[in-house]
């Protein structure tokens, strides 16, 4: 049995700065990490490893080079192979781009079901994961709290999924595509001091357009359907601010702006 | 005349109607044929509000089942060719939106929360880099235009009256043949306690990673004004509270009268949130901190004393005011 999980690079934007004042937003030394929710979901695939310890992983990654060490890193933490799909023409894909290029490997590989996130921090719009279950034909579900590995063999997973109002278990057959939602629950194990510096390049797989064959015109920005024309930094509109203490005064000022503005009726 | 489809997410049917809103923003209100589509049997929110419900019959389809609908729209929209196709970004239409655009293979815009127009054309405005930027972006493909919209982003007030034409679907597709067994089961539903919507409430005690020991004081205060409390995400994912409470561009978008931010700094993700308050009121200890620059008022000081306090203050009333001076 083989679990994929698609995993991806995101800015750290819990780390970006945003000056205020200035109205710029504070990009230096800002670095790559694996999407929170995608750690989860490879979280969860290890977990069921444990479980079923004949089953394989191999992490997904479209990006560039530089993320090689990155997934050397995914390797030293248990991955049995990390994939890499890395092409120049690839760059500036969409979401619906992204889907397709990244749909076209998993048709060469075998599988029986496929994890990741639901969103990613730096994009998110949960595009990708239920374009390629619907590129591929396959049954997805996203916000995925637990997953019993047990009816594995029996070609189902159940799984439990969080909505606002519910939580609701579903039998899903697989293959599927299955997007985890974020939990401090599931963390990646550490790599082992003695896997530290493992060498592990061999298990670090590269996979460019010679292999998937797409023309000029179906990827990158040529082949996106959707484009961005302009970007803007989020602005908000300041305000005369009035700074108080918490003190007799200060609380009688707050309490006489309640008052004004209606929120205590006298 | 253009066609325009939305969809009505069944548990989330104001957001639905919200896109109605969106509908009008893009093309004007009389330039439109406006069209509604609900897995069940009525949907009695959107008659006189659109031209054309269309219901698919219940039993046809299993309400979650995304690759299903997803087969139902795209037959509706060879039918009726849509200029539009718009899906509210419910975790449901998270899943369905994506899935319909690939088999129209047009383009999709996810979370729109605003639109504009530039020489004519419309540009669809969504949060970048978890709200810090906002990008607007253009659709191209042979298909219709199709995006998903940020709940609570736009807010639908009924207009003109439409004579609602209503059209059951019983048997148009193929994906909902009897024979074929369904590929994702429901087992299970356990419905959580009913809690009212921090989106419905006029005011908002809000805490974040400042005032995470003492969470629990917030609903006294929260209590005195009549309120609802809400978190930041550093509050949830530290599990101090539950996930339906969080502000912010991956929680809710809010649009209180009054938002009191308590020990909240103010990160971008968080601000993204609560654009639409009318008054923040904030308590932090750091008068740097990002938020103060969008406060009417900023307490410096401690969370949890000013809570003491303010609480105090509320229950004594107009008489109070007198012994606030000794």
């Amino acid at each position: 049995m083989k679990i994929l999980c698609l995993v991806k690079l995101v800015p750290d934007v819990e780390n970006f700065r945003y000056d205020f004042e200035k109205n710029v937003l504070v990009r230096e030394n800002v670095h790559q990490v694996l999407n929170p929710e995608d750690a989860t979901a490879l979280t969860a695939a290890l977990a069921v490893r444990e479980e079923f310890p004949g089953i394989r992983i191999e992490t997904v990654t479209m990006a560039p080079r530089s993320a090689i060490a990155h997934l050397e890193d995914l390797v030293r933490r248990g991955v049995d192979r990390a994939t890499l799909i890395s092409d120049p023409l690839f760059v500036g894909s969409d979401t619906y781009g992204t889907s397709r290029i990244l749909s076209r490997y998993i048709e060469t590989q075998s599988y029986d079901a496929i994890f990741t996130g639901t969103h990613s921090l730096d994009g998110g719009t949960a595009h990708v994961p239920a374009q390629i279950a619907q590129m591929l034909d396959l049954p997805q579900m996203s916000q995925i709290v637990e997953i019993d590995g047990d009816s594995f063999g029996n070609g189902f997973a159940v799984i439990d999924v969080d909505s606002e109002d519910a939580v609701c278990t579903f039998e899903i057959d697989l293959p599927a595509v299955l997007s985890f939602a974020y939990s401090t629950k599931r963390k990646l194990p550490y790599i082992s001091y003695e896997n530290l510096h493992q060498e592990v390049r061999d298990r670090v797989h590269i996979v460019t357009n010679e292999a998937l064959g797409f023309e000029r015109h179906e990827v990158g920005l040529d082949g996106s359907l959707t484009r961005v024309t302009g970007v803007e930094i989020q602005t908000f509109a300041r305000k005369d601010t009035l700074f108080v203490l918490p003190d007799d005064e200060g609380i009688e000022q707050v309490y006489a702006f309640l008052v004004r503005k209606g929120f205590i009726r006298l | 005349m253009k066609r325009a489809l939305v969809y009505v997410d069944r548990y989330a049917v104001t957001d639905s109607l919200g896109l109605l809103a969106v509908v009008a923003r893009m093309y004007g209100i009389d330039s439109c044929e406006t069209f509604a589509v609900h897995v069940g049997s009525s949907c009695d929110e959107f008659y006189g509000s659109v031209d054309h419900l269309l219901l698919v019959e219940d039993g046809l389809i299993a309400p979650y089942d995304a690759a299903g609908i997803s087969g139902i729209i795209a037959e509706l929209h060879d039918r009726y060719a849509f200029e539009a196709i718009l899906i509210p970004a419910t975790p449901f239409g998270r899943m369905l939106a994506p899935r319909i655009a690939a088999r129209l293979h047009t383009g999709l815009v996810a979370d729109v929360t605003e639109i504009r127009r530039d020489n004519g054309e419309i540009r669809l405005v969504r949060p970048a880099f978890s709200g810090r930027m906002v990008a607007a972006i253009a659709s191209s493909g042979h298909g219709p235009v199709m995006l998903s919209v940020r709940p609570n982003a736009f807010v639908y007030t009924p207009g003109i009256h439409r004579k609602t034409e209503v059209t059951p679907i019983a048997s148009l597709t193929v994906q909902t043949s009897p024979d074929r067994r369904p590929s994702l089961r429901l087992v299970e539903r356990r419905g959580k306690a009913v809690t009212r919507d921090i989106r419905e409430s006029d005011v908002l005690v809000s805490g974040g990673g400042g005032v995470m020991r003492s969470f629990d004081r917030l609903e006294l205060l929260a209590m005195e004004l009549h309120g609802m409390v809400a978190a930041s995400r550093r509050v949830i994912d530290s599990g101090k509270a539950p996930r339906h409470i969080q502000v912010g561009q991956s929680g809710k978008t809010v649009s209180p009268r009054l938002y009191i931010a308590l020990g909240i700094s103010g990160s971008i993700q968080h601000v993204a949130g609560i654009r639409n308050a009318e008054f923040i009121i904030s308590v932090n200890s750091d008068r740097r901190a990002p938020i103060c620059a969008l406060s009417d008022i900023v307490v410096e000081g401690d969370a949890r004393e000013f809570i003491t306090r303010m609480v105090e203050r509320i229950r004594r009333g107009t008489t109070g005011a007198d012994h606030a001076h000794h």
